[in-house]
């Protein structure tokens, strides 16, 4: 007698039924078979004969199967092999769940190929957006064990200051490295300032940062080449030494294996190239960073003459600070230990330490605040909206393949409710088309990395200049970011087709397809919320795009207080070529005499401030007004000018009069003021009063008043400021202003040309144009439509394209009714109509949430809009418009397939 | 036995699958097997419910309340599901023969087919 047991059990494996009711089926029917063979020998059959009977019997159609379609139908190889009947276990399930999944993927081609695709547009997106936030926030410091590092800096005593963090002093970072007792190790480095490289007849700028000896250890780096400083060599007097970054070695030396021990001239001087840094080490700099490190020692031969003696003054502070902390302290502790040693300094040394303390912090906080330019939250705040913005598109990328499962998880009806009729449970059920969706999740985070890398390559490839900015870095959080995203994704667009599916019942099931109108009318609905909400947020990213791009037209237009339409500038640093002051002022004059007699240019002039590139500061004196409090003080930007500059900058002087050569350092000091300043403290008339900026000892008088202009920022709100004449206040790093009668673009060259005639050595940096220095001036604000502008049609993509599955998944569906309404005398139009009129029920709903939706973001957008109202109409307007027409194209074509039906074939359909 | 040579329509043996189960179990429990052999027998060949087809068609008799399946335990014998007829379920099979009943005479006034 054959094992009849053993070979229905095999069979039932594959459904994953509970063990008992496994055992009580497998029973049942094997009794059945063995009653069929037993009467089948007892009619005269031999036992194969009668053994391939029942078999075939097993498995051949009958008379109610024949209506089940046969991918339906128990497949033999669908089944687990023979000899596989483990069972029981979470493991074996789990094991059991993976095989069916991969099988339903690898029978299910381009449904998986779609779904992918889909899926990894989605998450690319996501992971694009984290890596550049991991790079510049998260993780911005390639050390050893950041944790461990803080950034001590200079503050205010007065805790109601702002504390901009601000540098120390060598002398007193020598003093806290040799007083502290809670870091292991202190390291002082400056910012990356510009250097003039000299080789053969050309001269070229690059980057430097002046370290001290312990920088690299306390970093706890290792040299991609060479050596890094030795104890002692980057103190005061040393040996000029360099360290040079890996990216400059590369791409400005073309990675020459002789480059340690190279000479280069840096600002006239030479130094030794000792070693490389580490790969994709750029400093202590979140986004840019300097080509070389040299020994802070050198400073003194090496810095501008103001700041020669910069290593032995207390009041010049240059260095900002890094320590590793001792094991076991704690940044209360750190911070307690150096406050203490900045008031014990503070004593000792008042004329230069009196009322300032020191602060220690993360060093992650520290860079992020760099980020910002100072304003961290800003930083966070566009982070977060970016974050949000690719998670959007994710979403609607998740509704799409939700909708898609949902679709085909009604052709698998069948299978399903065979499954659920004969004993499976509901819930290993659920599990096992949750298994399937996350593996479709995984596949496509798999290739939304690979979607993501490419997009950074090409992004990052694009900059220029890029060996000093950071390169985008795929560490293991971005890996267990992209993977924690990929099974989230496949959760959320798995749960709801699998929970639908699991209730369908048998009776349904095994009917005719067109009757399960209940269950179908359940889970159109949820497709059609679905579409609604993709359709939604489309227009909301579309509006905001429209918004930000009014607002930048809007922007050019504004008018910041000068002339910017004939402008260039050209920005020199005399005194780092080692001029004296004598050189200088006559540089200043050659250059100007030159420069004007140029053809086409029609006014020169020398001012200390480049456009929008002025930080106000801190201690203006006017006379006449007394200060309330200790921390009253009066905040200005501060410009030296040359008589000719408010005619070439096109800043008009209101009363009074500009400077003019008669104000020289010998004559009485003088200053002008802005409008705002003016009406601030002397409404009566700012003529012939005084004031006294920060630093000097006297007074001047304010001899003319000038129209407000912006100054640090485009459309900043009004702020004061005082210009000084060239002749009364020295400045050796000037920027030449040029007012050109036609194009400033074509004079840039032979202007210079004729400043480096004036002064051979000195080296012109980043000449603009005034047209440039706003399309700078509104970075930030491009950026910003560039990206939502991309998201906003990737997500708009999408949603047309679930548009388009949607419907034309319910056009088959409605097959049988659209035949009924056309023999009974609908017209194709009449049909066409009925359907488009749906959809774009559909796309409207959508637009009207996303405007509502709008509204209430608008607030949060509307302080970084130049003068464009939050529902400003003709954004909305274009993208509503935008909007139905994409999705109008894809309605059309399912629409037009379902108006083609024939309806004898339609009814016949069953 | 044998074969007869008579085509039915694959319609008709569908829908009266049920009704045919539940007459079988009109007069008394059966089991599965016991069902598929009287209705091969009775129908002379004509009519054959195979294990695939019985089966879920029992079980879901006995998910909608019209039949009751019991493991009984015999001497000298392994078990068996035996399955009966519930109240409703006696109920649903008197209206479903009924309107059997009228919808042949329909069929036959219509055809002019005189029922013997």
């Amino acid at each position: 007698m054959p094992d009849w047991k053993d070979l229905v059990r095999r069979r039932l494996a594959a459904f994953n039924l509970t063990a008992p009711a496994e055992s009580d089926l497998a029973e049942e029917l094997a009794q059945h078979l063995e009653d069929r063979y037993r009467d089948l020998t007892v009619q005269g059959l031999d036992p194969g004969d009668a053994y391939a009977r029942v078999l075939g019997e097993l498995d051949a159609r009958n008379p109610i199967a024949a209506k089940i379609p046969a991918e339906h139908y128990l497949r033999r190889h669908d089944l687990v092999p023979p000899g596989d009947s483990r069972r029981g276990g979470f493991l074996d399930g789990v094991l059991r769940d993976l095989r069916y999944a991969g099988r339903s993927i690898r029978n299910n081609p381009v449904f998986v190929a779609f779904a992918v695709l889909t899926v990894a547009i989605g998450i690319g997106a996501n992971t694009t957006v984290f890596t550049l936030i991991n790079t510049l926030m998260l993780n911005p410091l390639p050390a050893r064990n950041p944790g461990e590092l803080a950034a001590i800096a200079g503050a205010d005593v007065d805790p109601s200051k702002p504390t901009a963090s601000l540098p120390l002093s060598y002398p007193d970072l020598e003093d806290y490295q040799a007083r502290n007792t809670v870091f292991v190790s202190l390291a002082g480095y400056t910012a990356p300032r510009p250097v003039t490289y000299q080789e053969g007849g050309s001269s070229e700028v690059f980057f430097a940062e002046f370290v001290t000896g312990n920088y690299f250890a306390t970093l706890g780096l290792l040299p991609a080449a060479g050596r890094f400083f030795a104890p002692g060599e980057a103190l005061p007097g040393g040996p000029a030494v360099a360290v040079i970054n890996h990216a400059t070695w590369q791409t400005r030396f073309g990675g020459a294996p002789d480059v340690v021990g190279r000479s280069v001239r840096l600002n006239n001087f030479v130094f030794t190239v000792i070693g490389v840094a580490p790969k994709g080490f750029i400093g202590v700099n979140p986004i840019f960073g300097p080509d070389f490190w040299l020994s802070a020692g050198a400073a003194d031969r090496v810095w501008p003459p103001p700041m020669r003696n910069a290593l032995h003054d207390r009041r010049q502070a240059a260095f900002a600070v890094l320590g590793r902390y001792r094991p076991g302290v704690t940044q209360a502790q750190a911070q307690a230990n150096v406050a203490a040693i900045a008031s014990a300094l503070a004593s000792e040394y008042p004329a230069s330490n009196e009322g300032r303390t020191a602060t220690v912090r993360q060093i992650r906080d520290a860079m992020l605040a760099r980020v910002g330019g100072g304003a961290p939250g800003q930083v966070v705040f566009a982070g977060a909206a970016l974050q949000a913005v690719v998670g959007i598109v994710l979403l609607i990328a998740c509704s799409n393949v939700a909708n898609l499962l949902l679709a085909r998880s009604a052709a698998r009806r069948r299978e399903i409710s065979i499954r659920l009729a004969i004993g499976a449970s509901r819930l290993r059920l659920v599990r096992q088309l949750l298994t399937e969706a996350s593996m479709l999740g995984l596949l496509g985070g798999a290739a939304g990395l690979g979607l993501g890398y490419a997009g950074l390559q090409l992004l990052f490839s694009a900059v220029p200049g890029s060996a000093n900015f950071a390169t985008p870095r795929f560490d293991v959080l971005v890996y267990v970011y992209t993977l924690l995203v990929s099974l989230a994704t496949g959760f959320l667009f798995g749960i709801a087709p699998a929970l639908r599916a699991s209730r369908t019942g048998l009776a349904e099931a095994l009917n005719e397809t067109g009757r399960a109108v209940g269950q179908g009318r359940r889970r159109a609905s949820l497709s059609n919320t679905l579409l609604v909400g993709q359709v939604a947020f489309s227009f909301l990213l579309l509006v905001t795009a429209a918004l930000f791009l009014r607002s930048i037209a809007r922007a050019y237009e504004m008018d910041p207080g000068f002339q910017t339409a004939h402008l260039a500038v050209f920005s020199t640093n005399a005194g780092q070529a080692g001029y004296t002051r004598a050189q200088t002022k006559s540089f200043y004059k050659e250059a100007r005499d030159r420069v004007s007699r140029l053809p086409g240019i029609a006014s020169v002039s020398w001012s200390a401030n480049m456009p929008l590139w002025s930080p106000p500061v801190n201690g203006l004196m006017v006379e006449g007004w007394q200060s309330r409090s200790k921390n009253d003080t009066i905040r200005t930007v501060i410009n030296t000018v040359d008589p000719g500059y408010f005619v070439t900058a096109g800043v008009e002087i209101r009363t009074g009069r500009a400077f003019t050569d008669l104000d020289r350092d010998t004559a009485l000091p003088v200053a002008i003021v802005n409008e705002t300043l003016a009406r601030e403290f002397w409404p009566a008339g700012a003529l012939g009063r005084r004031l006294r900026l920060p630093g000097e000892t006297e007074f001047r008088q304010v001899v003319g008043v000038a129209r407000t202009a912006n100054y640090t920022a485009w459309g900043e709100p009004p702020q004061f400021c005082v210009y000084v004449p060239l002749e009364q206040n020295f400045a050796d790093t000037m920027a030449l202003y040029v007012r050109t009668e036609g194009d400033p673009l074509e004079q840039i060259a032979p202007v210079e040309r004729a400043i480096h005639a004036a002064g051979p050595q000195i080296v012109v940096t980043r000449p603009r144009t005034g047209r440039q220095i706003i399309d700078g001036g509104l970075f930030s604000a491009r950026m910003g439509v560039v990206l939502l502008t991309v998201f906003g049609l990737l997500a708009l993509a999408l949603a047309s394209v679930g548009l388009y599955g949607i419907l034309a998944y319910s056009a088959t569906r409605r097959q049988r009714e659209i035949g009924l309404r056309m023999a009974m005398g609908a017209s194709r139009m009449s049909v066409l109509r009925l359907i488009l009129g749906q959809a774009l029920a559909l796309v409207l709903a959508g637009i009207a949430i996303g405007f509502a939706a709008s509204l209430a973001t608008g607030r949060l957008l509307s302080r970084m809009l130049y003068g464009v109202s939050t529902s400003d109409p003709v954004s909305i307007g274009a993208a509503a418009i935008v909007l139905t027409a994409v999705a109008l194209v894809a309605c059309y074509f399912p629409a037009r397939w379902a108006s083609r039906v024939d309806p004898l074939t339609a009814l016949r359909e069953i | 036995m044998g074969n007869n040579n008579i085509e039915v329509e694959p319609e008709w043996k569908k829908g009266s699958a049920e009704l045919l189960v539940l007459s079988l179990l009109d007069a008394q429990p059966r089991h599965g097997y016991d069902i598929s052999k009287l209705i091969e027998l009775r129908s002379g060949g004509t009519l054959s419910f195979h294990v695939t087809s019985l089966y879920p068609l029992l079980h879901r008799l006995e998910s909608e309340g019209w039949i009751e399946g019991k493991w009984v335990e015999k001497a000298d014998q392994r078990r068996r599901r035996y399955y009966r007829l519930t109240p409703a379920g006696r109920t649903l099979l008197r209206s479903k023969q009924k309107s059997w009943k009228d919808f042949v005479a329909a069929i036959g006034r219509v055809t002019g087919i005189e029922h013997a």
